[in-house]
């Protein structure tokens, strides 16, 4: 009976989540007609601002990491080492991101940082790419800050800090030399999750204006019939590579971690 | 206090939080209550009292409300049998990993996915019509109205649900279960008595998470409907790029709503988590 | 007719078996203790009255009624298991009531119960405390009155006492005890504890591979161990190798003396046994040499060596002056308290 139950529960589910990825996969293979072929993705692919757009999502993603890594390791290392008594603080600054819709978030840096503010971001393509980096390691906060204070927990931080402090090593030593490598694994899986919430955004990168692949994506849908399913397929499996190379090395790292 | 120095520490942190996330918000909030010259005022906030602003936030919170409550039930389902309703155990991790994929496919490419699948010409529609006769869209299913959007909503609420409530069925323990079975409890009583009052604060916080999720979503919508669906993240990216409204301000009360929107779900939640651990620590 | 009977049980994981062809009948009021080391099956002979576990073969009888077919939530069976299972969610009072509760039993009846468990087990000011306000020993009283509160016919504990410090344990086992012989109530305790099986049972059944090696008293069991598992799992043995002179008369020969046994020794490969405090040392008798000793307080242990074996000879500390590493002493044959011992075919 129970089984039952859930065989149904997971049968219903699969079909659920399969049928879209079919239909979509399906979809894109529909370009020519009445036979199946590749040109959807031949013409994605051939089109110079995919990968203009592709790229630029590829490196705000890599510098999004980049941000949240400096950001979020030195911080919740500090905190736990010295200021335990600040970390629910701390974890519900990391939280409101996920209270606070992007847009809002958005809608204030466009306000905050116009060209006749104290700090004009938004008046140079620089100025705003930074703003747009800072907003994605806003996303990506709860996921970062998540994974490595986990990470920080298998540690015991005060007998490391200290003994390398009794050899002599300085903070910035400490940090990147032995705190960031034991909690690579926790950082690569807070990394992978950042990247994908990065590459395909779009509200925040279409109202910065900035040539992201996420409103490369929506104008492409409200103007071609075939070619966003086919954009669809390429971003599910950029997705699902991004998991699976987070599980893996997540994997390897506790295994390098118990061999040890 | 020993403290001394110590705050520098995370000084980089609060800097960086208060000049991208709290600075801006305020803005939003105090902007919410100024006019154009800068003086305090309410009527923004009566601005929000208009008819098509009113309805657009009713269909947000109930299309919001509609995918988390279904979002937790299949989640929590699904969850449950692979956990402990005796569906083999490697179903488990590929479970998990799709829906970390899932959670995460959210946005633009889901809306293709949806479009592909259940628009016009997707292929569900089209095969439902071949084989057994069913015309979904002479129905009255549409993709671009509450159930489609619900629908769609649902391929990345119930994966997050899976991937919160997961740990916590597997935190209910097996002696639990027997010493309520031995007592003389059914099924029934001991999850209604013993395992979902464990559960609740997670349940709670779920909810309150998937809730804000799909409230604030932008892309997803907007890639499905353009501007033709008048829930409000939409309304308020049309605002923000000038499109439709020309008054600033009603944005920004537009957006205080929205941050009193989610703020209310989860200060519910706080409320009642808190009302529901006082047996925790 | 006895109360509970197990009935030929049989358990098997797929293809390896856990539980070969286990009988058992226990008294109403008894106190059987299951003793032995982890994995011998104990647990799982415990599950299966319980009702967590079906039986491959066999039935199990409660009070002469067929129970093997039965879910737990009908056997009307109390148990307390070993990592104090109390429900987080629910207080003190509402844990020791929640049989009552699922069973209907109206408020103010089920309060009283309740006050009168919490009594029984020396809580009675706790009632409004939740689980994790209370220490380990606590909370298995509190797991031991919710058991208790549904008036079941036959009480389990599993290992209730193995996540508690050693003080706590021995106090708590006494009690459990007390309650258990005021109440009258039939009880089946899982241990891989010889001390807390010998201290507070009735009799005892030792486990071995799935199999009831030995079934009896305490003395029954320390005194008159029926296998070498038995007597080795139970207190210290000392082995000796020893000759058969005569088996129907019970004679054997041990370096040089003659040790007449006065029964006849069974068929098979069997040991000459003693305990440590089963050995007497005299003037004359069987050669050995101090190795080693060791000033317990009230008693003094003597390593020593005879022939080819290590030994250990305990015995009360008295004027007597200790022995020295390296004296030669003599076991008495007559005085001493020999033990035989079967092997394991």
């Amino acid at each position: 009976m129970k089984r039952l139950w859930s065989w149904g529960a997971i049968i219903a589910g699969a079909l659920y989540f399969l049928l879209p990825l079919i239909g979509t996969l399906e979809f894109s293979l529909r370009m020519r007609r009445g036979e199946y072929s590749l040109d959807a993705y031949r013409s994605v692919l051939a089109d110079p601002a995919f990968r203009a757009t592709f790229g630029y999502s590829v490196a705000m993603a890599l510098l999004t990491i980049l941000l949240g890594v400096l950001i979020v390791v030195p911080t919740a290392y500090w905190v736990r080492l010295r200021l335990p008594r600040l970390r629910p603080v701390i974890e519900f600054i990391t939280l409101l991101p996920l209270v606070i819709p992007a847009i809002v978030v958005v809608f204030g840096y466009i306000r905050l940082y116009n060209t006749s503010s104290l700090l004009p971001l938004t008046g140079s393509a620089t100025g705003t790419n930074l703003l747009l980096l800072c907003g994605y390691a806003t996303l990506a906060l709860p996921y970062m800050y998540r994974a490595v204070d986990t990470g920080l927990s298998t540690l015991d931080v005060r007998s490391l800090t200290e003994a390398a402090q009794s050899l002599g090593a300085g903070w910035v030593r400490i940090i990147g030399n032995l705190i960031l490598p034991n909690v690579m694994g926790a950082v690569m899986s807070g990394a992978f999750l950042s990247f994908a919430i990065v590459i395909g955004e779009f509200t925040m990168a279409a109202l910065l204006n900035r040539p992201a692949f996420g409103p490369y994506m929506q104008l492409l849908g409200a103007n071609r019939a075939y070619e966003p399913a086919a954009l669809a397929v390429i971003a599910f499996a950029a997705t699902w590579g991004c998991m699976g190379l987070m599980q893996l090395i997540s994997r390897l790292a506790s295994v390098r971690r118990t061999a040890r | 206090m020993r403290t001394g120095w110590n705050w520098l520490g995370v000084l980089p942190f609060f800097v960086f939080a208060v000049l991208f996330l709290v600075l801006p918000t305020m803005n939003i909030v105090i902007g919410a209550f100024r006019n154009p010259q800068g003086e305090f005022t309410l009527a923004n906030l009566a601005g929000l009292s208009a008819p098509r602003i009113v309805d657009s936030f009713a269909i947000s919170i109930r299309i919001s409300l509609a995918s988390a409550a279904l979002g937790c039930l299949v989640g929590f389902a699904m969850a449950a049998a692979v956990v402990m309703g005796g569906v083999p155990a490697w179903l488990k991790a590929p479970l998990m990993t799709f829906s970390g994929v899932a959670s995460n496919f959210a946005g633009v490419p889901l809306a293709f996915a949806f479009i592909a699948t259940l628009g016009r010409v997707g292929l569900v529609t089209m095969l439902l019509r071949q084989w057994f006769g069913i015309n979904i869209y002479a129905m009255g299913f549409n993709l671009l109205s509450f159930w489609g959007l619900t629908l769609t909503y649902l391929f990345f609420q119930i994966p997050l649900m899976i991937l919160i409530i997961t740990p916590a069925l597997e935190g209910l323990r097996r002696e639990w279960r027997e010493a309520a079975e031995v007592l003389g409890a059914s099924t029934g009583q001991y999850w209604r008595m013993v395992a979902l009052p464990i559960l609740f604060p997670s349940l709670l916080g779920a909810f309150a998470l998937l809730f804000a999720n799909s409230f604030g979503a932008v892309a997803t919508a907007y890639a499905l409907t353009g501007s033709s669906l008048s829930i409000v993240p939409i309304m308020l990216f049309a605002q923000i790029r000038g499109d439709v409204l020309q008054d600033p301000h009603l944005g920004y009360a537009m957006a205080f709503g929205m941050i009193v929107v989610t703020g209310i779900a989860n200060l519910a939640y706080v409320i009642m988590r808190s009302r529901a651990e006082r047996w925790m620590r | 007719m006895s109360f509970l009977n197990l009935d030929h049980l049989q358990k098997s994981f797929g293809s390896t078996q856990v539980v070969h062809d286990f009988s058992l009948s226990v008294d109403k009021g008894e106190f059987i203790s299951f003793l032995g080391p982890s994995g011998c099956g104990k647990t799982t002979v415990l599950r299966m009255v319980a009702g967590f576990e079906e039986p491959s073969e066999g039935r199990i009888l409660i009070d002469g009624q067929d129970v093997t077919r039965l879910r737990p939530n009908q056997r009307q069976i109390g148990m307390v298991f070993q990592a104090y299972a109390l429900f987080p969610n629910l207080n003190v009072a509402e844990n020791v009531g929640f049989g009552l509760k699922v069973a209907g039993v109206p408020r103010s009846e089920r309060a009283s119960r309740v006050a009168e468990m919490l009594e029984l087990i020396g809580l009675p000011d706790m009632a409004a405390r939740f689980p994790w306000q209370l220490s380990g020993g606590q909370q298995q009283r509190v797991a031991l009155a919710r058991a208790l509160a549904p008036r079941p016919r036959v009480l389990l504990l599993d290992e209730p006492l193995s996540a508690l410090d050693a003080k706590i344990r021995v106090s708590l086992r006494n009690q459990i005890r007390e309650i258990q012989q005021q109440l009258g109530i039939t009880t089946i305790f899982v241990t891989h504890d010889q001390e807390e099986a010998l201290s507070i049972s009735d009799r005892i059944v030792v486990m071995h591979r799935g199999i009831a090696e030995q079934t009896g008293t305490p003395p029954q069991i320390y005194n008159q161990p029926a296998t070498e598992f038995v007597a080795g799992f139970v207190g210290k043995l000392n082995l000796f190798d020893a000759t058969v002179l005569d088996r129907a008369s019970g004679l054997v020969s041990l370096a040089g003396s003659e040790i007449r046994l006065n029964r006849p020794i069974p068929p098979g490969r069997v040991s000459l046994a003693a305990r440590p405090e089963g050995l007497v040392l005299a003037e004359t008798g069987i050669p050995a040499e101090v190795t080693g000793v060791e000033f317990l307080g009230s008693v003094q242990r003597l390593r020593a060596r005879v022939g080819e074996r290590d030994i250990v000879l305990d015995r009360f500390n008295t004027d007597a002056s200790l022995p020295q590493t390296g004296d030669r002493l003599h076991l008495s044959p007559e005085l001493s308290r020999w033990l035989l011992v079967s092997h394991e075919q």
